[in-house]
């Protein structure tokens, strides 16, 4: 796993996703390390838009060709759009998951303390390392 | 139990070709390069498997037959020497220890085939009931390396490097023959719902010099099967291929609360033998006056991957659980298995599947879950 790639301008959670955020919008995704560790990614379901969640609040899962893992927002806030691409080609996370795997959008309700729960990229690094 | 996980002869090309994790206390691969690319090998050409995990028990004596007969299932005395038949071995309730495939290799002599992860209770329950009787029971595992070689190419594979027509030999034989340069027998059975065979390699010790024999088959067969496309597969290949199969696995489909009849594998249990095995009775009363539940397949008609323990539902009403779910590389769609209350629902039928919280549609099939017309052992086109 020594070719993981992190991104330094994006911050982290220890459920392994990313967050980027865009203006007052917070984009997220699922880290190099979690498709690494996933594989094969078959199926991505996420809540609907309009959908109003708490920081670590189930939005959706992901299915890999082994198992289903259940995903959680790092942000609190409304959904306000869904990467439906992945819908036919959920392979995307695999391929490009920092990018046009991205998983979705959400219009924080409590952007700053929900962000100071979230690693750095040197923190998250620490992270699977230590894993 | 021992903590060290344990490695086949195979185990070093494992680690160097492939993603290798702890399974039933072995070190194996889960897959060399995708899932799906190695099912659909063995759908479309050929895949090959190392299945040496597995228990290998040689049973021999006078009293092997009527032995056999107490602890399986299926009728022994019809097995023909150099025959294979697929058996269970049962506990005093109809619940099933374990499925297995029974060689007959001589007059007296056997080799049982069980699950990695019920290897230490069927020997101890082999041990156990052995006493009784006259015979002998060796465990065969660290000498005899096996790997299952499955798809629609894999007997014009075999025949190439046996110099031997496969088409002599039928489904569910088991044949002592040469396959370039290595003795092996050449069991005709699979996991796949594919045409081909598991290939016990003889003389394959746990040492350096058995390791390198049971390396240098593996590397015959993909270097001799190249011109066919062959790949190494894996175990998520092996859990997915024999799902879209419809086969049972133990663990899933089968536990000690289930009984063959219940997991509707009437073709492993037989009634005209004798002496009756353990559990007989039991599974009589299943046959004759009916099941508490029975196995169902289904294809997602909705979005959605099923996966083991889930509800199911018909009308809005919690029928059963499911056992196995995933996705089928074949179609794309979801399917699984599971149980439900017998007399509750027919093929054809659309049910739900609880898919955490998310109820989607499903229809109830036979299994396989393929086009038999089109892919699996009896396939016409």
């Amino acid at each position: 796993m020594g070719d993981t790639e992190i991104k330094a301008e994006l911050k982290y959670s220890a459920e392994h996703e990313w967050v980027k955020i865009e203006g007052d919008v917070a984009i997220i995704g699922i880290t190099d390390h979690a498709q690494n560790a996933l594989h094969e990614i078959t199926f991505v379901e996420i809540s609907e838009v309009g959908t109003v969640l708490e920081a670590n609040g189930e939005c959706g899962l992901v299915e890999s060709m082994k198992a289903s893992s259940d995903l959680f927002t790092p942000i609190g806030g409304e959904i306000i759009e869904v990467n439906t691409e992945l819908e036919d080609a959920p392979e995307k996370i695999n391929e490009d998951c920092y990018g046009e795997g991205w998983l979705f959008k959400i219009k924080p309700s409590n952007l700053e303390a929900d962000l100071a729960a979230l690693m750095d990229a040197n923190a998250y690094k620490a992270l699977i390392e230590s894993e | 139990m021992n903590d060290r996980l344990e490695r086949t002869q195979i185990y070093d090309w494992h680690k160097e070709h492939g993603d290798v994790i702890p399974f039933a206390g072995w070190e194996m691969p889960v897959r060399y390069s995708s899932i799906k690319e190695e099912h659909m090998a063995v759908r479309d050409s050929c895949g090959i498997f190392d299945v040496s995990h597995m228990l290998r028990m040689r049973i021999e004596g006078p009293d092997s037959i009527d032995f056999l007969q107490t602890v399986t299932t299926n009728n022994v005395s019809k097995l023909k020497i150099n025959g294979g038949q697929y058996s269970t071995c049962l506990n005093e309730n109809g619940g099933t220890f374990d499925d297995l495939m029974l060689y007959r290799i001589g007059e007296e002599a056997f080799i049982w085939v069980t699950n990695a992860a019920n290897g230490a209770k069927i020997w101890a329950h082999i041990q156990e009931q052995a006493k009784k009787f006259d015979v002998n029971v060796t465990d065969k595992t660290k000498e005899i390396a096996m790997i299952a070689v499955q798809g629609p190419n894999a007997l014009a594979l075999l025949s190439k490097m046996s110099e031997k027509d496969m088409g002599e030999f039928g489904r569910f034989t088991c044949n002592p023959i040469t396959i370039a340069g290595y003795d092996t027998f050449l069991c005709r059975t699979g996991y796949t719902g594919e045409a081909g065979a598991e290939v016990l390699v003889l003389n394959c010790s746990f040492s350096d010099e058995g390791k390198t024999r049971a390396i240098g088959f593996w590397k015959e067969l993909l270097n001799q099967g190249a011109e066919f496309g062959i790949k190494p597969c894996g175990l998520g290949a092996r859990d997915s291929t024999r799902l879209e199969a419809g086969f049972v696995l133990y663990g899933h489909e089968l536990d000690e609360e289930t009984s063959p009849i219940e997991a509707r594998i009437p073709y492993a249990v037989k009634f005209k033998v004798e002496p009756h095995y353990i559990g007989y009775d039991v599974v009589r009363s299943h046959k004759k006056e009916g099941v508490k539940k029975t196995r169902i397949g289904f294809v997602m008609i909705d979005r959605g991957i099923p996966r083991e323990k889930y509800p199911i539902l018909f009308n809005g009403v919690k029928i059963g659980m499911t056992t196995s779910g995933g996705l089928s590389p074949i179609s794309n769609k979801g399917i699984g298995m599971g149980y439900v209350h017998p007399d509750t629902v027919n093929d054809g039928d659309i049910i739900e599947i609880d898919i955490k919280g998310r109820h989607r549609r499903a229809e109830i099939t036979k299994w396989p879950f393929y086009d038999s017309e089109k892919y699996g052992e009896t396939r016409t086109i």
